[in-house]
């Protein structure tokens, strides 16, 4: 199939998903599903004119403290996986904590994090930390696991050092492995932090989670739960199309690494 | 007068893997001079790749080689590998990249220089004009000659082929050998040369070395034959039936 004819039937879709979901609240007329002209309408207002409900600082802050914590969790996830390639010992320690602390949803980590820490910003940060850095080095080591050994017998052959096999070679020859844990630890840690911010309240960190529990709770407004939704699904299309999609297009892609 | 370059002494090679250990070479010792062409032949598993390998500095041996005048302990810019695989190139490296990336590891800046090199490197091996195409854009004839260009550049002192022309049709591959006939006859490059085809090393070899399935050296010889080698070459056919029959203890 042509890209044009996918492209037709992913809007297509949408478009009868719209007509369906206008249908059924022109037919019903229920405060949980409202129309579509009064989501954007609401979704206008909290953009630009509302002073109780500005969306955009909502949104700003949350988008703040996951570049933060993505930052630091990317930081951190190729420290380790650059020590487990350079030490067995760290990598047979290091595969273990891993393993374990992957399982743990970090929104379960909420309740200590909250004691120990604080309802502060840091808490929000150390959660994304915690969404990102253990899927991104598990992908990190699988991918250096993968990288061909000729090509590291290659960079020997050159004369690279340790470090410079993990810059020169492990890094960009496990690139599209990298870039897939970069995808998984913003999913989950856009994820986490937004049911955080929902569920927790935290105080000092007003992202968008915290908006869509307003939302609900304080302004009875559903159309500003729907609002705040379509910009959680931009950014997540945003940052998919527009920057993973690029950084793919501009790297293993070219570099013929993947179809 | 020829110079020696490298010498290989009592050269053991043993593998251990949980409760089993096989010795691949059992006190090899071999002395190669300088600019000559040594092709090793022999069956499958009977060492020469670890063989050159243990000249690489890739693996762990008893014995000492000594390479250059220096004893090997580990790879090394004066002995470059071309391996076997088409995709020993650096996939996110462009072709002139590939080829100045081991130059800017040595030390070398100059980008006008970089650039110098690694053009009159390609030019050697025919591939001008390729400079910014990345090597999945390449055929498999063209990823081995970037690869001896890589080693041209550099200057090695020693070039290990193992076995780079086996995966290539025969066209390409006869192309492939009269380049780099061409290549060592104007640069005076060392090189061994890995092969299972004896037309190969009577082609490219000034010294053709068996190998038996121990990992013995069972012929060791000047490839007297006048090049350019043909099947129509004097001596031809008579060293032919001897290295075939060689091969088949």
């Amino acid at each position: 199939m042509k890209k044009y004819q996918k492209l037709i039937i992913k809007v297509l879709f949408i478009v009868a998903v719209l007509v369906l979901w206008e249908l059924y609240a022109v037919h019903r007329d229920i405060m949980a599903v409202p129309r579509l002209g009064v989501i954007l309408k609401t979704l206008y207002e909290d953009m630009f004119i509302s002073d109780v409900r500005p969306i955009l600082q909502y949104l700003g802050k949350s988008l703040l403290l996951i570049a933060e914590g993505l930052g630091i969790g990317m930081a951190l996830a190729f420290a380790f996986s650059g020590l487990s390639v350079a030490s067995e010992i760290f990598n047979t320690v290091y595969n273990l904590i891993v393993s374990i602390c992957d399982l743990l949803p970090a929104v379960a980590l909420m309740p200590i994090l909250m004691i120990t820490i604080g309802a502060t910003d840091t808490t929000i940060i150390v959660l994304v930390v915690h969404s990102v850095v253990w899927p991104m080095s598990r992908s990190i080591i699988d991918g250096f696991k993968s990288v061909p050994k000729m090509h590291v017998e290659s960079g020997r052959n050159i004369g690279l050092s340790r470090t410079g096999l993990i810059f020169g070679i492990y890094i960009p020859s496990s690139f599209s492995s990298i870039i897939s844990g970069v995808r998984v630890g913003w999913a989950r840690a856009w994820r986490g932090l937004i049911s955080a911010e929902m569920i927790f309240g935290v105080a000092s960190s007003a992202g968008i989670g915290t908006y869509i529990n307003n939302a609900r709770t304080l302004w009875l407004s559903f159309p500003s739960v729907y609002a705040a939704l379509i910009l959680i699904i931009l950014v997540g299309v945003i940052v998919e199309y527009g920057i993973f999609a690029n950084i793919e297009k501009h790297t293993v892609r070219k570099w013929g690494m993947v179809r | 007068m020829n110079k020696e370059i490298l010498k290989i002494e009592n050269l053991t090679k043993t593998y251990h893997s949980q409760n089993v250990s096989a010795t691949i070479l059992k006190n090899i010792n071999l002395t190669i001079e300088k600019g000559e062409f040594v092709c090793i032949l022999g069956p499958s598993g009977c060492g020469k790749s670890t063989l050159i390998r243990c000249v690489a500095g890739f693996e762990d041996f008893e014995g000492k080689i000594t390479a250059c005048g220096k004893e090997v302990k580990k790879p090394g810019t004066d002995r470059m590998m071309v391996f076997q695989d088409f995709n020993q190139l650096y996939p996110w490296k462009t072709v002139e990249k590939n080829i100045q990336y081991p130059l800017k590891v040595q030390g070398m800046k100059d980008k006008k220089m970089l650039k110098e090199i690694s053009d009159d490197a390609l030019r050697k091996v025919d591939l001008d004009g390729k400079q910014k195409n990345y090597p999945h854009e390449l055929s498999g004839g063209m990823k081995q000659r970037v690869a001896i260009a890589k080693a041209l550049a550099l200057k090695s002192d020693i070039i290990l082929m193992d076995e780079p022309f086996a995966a290539l049709d025969a066209m390409t591959r006869n192309k492939l050998q009269a380049e780099l006939h061409l290549i060592h006859e104007q640069s005076g490059v060392t090189v061994i040369f890995i092969t299972h085809n004896i037309q190969e090393a009577l082609v490219l070899g000034t010294r053709v070395l068996v190998m038996d399935k121990k990992g013995n050296i069972i012929i060791d010889e000047q490839n007297r034959i006048p090049k350019p080698v043909t099947p129509a070459s004097e001596g031809y056919g008579e060293t032919w039936n001897r290295l075939h029959d060689a091969l088949g203890q």
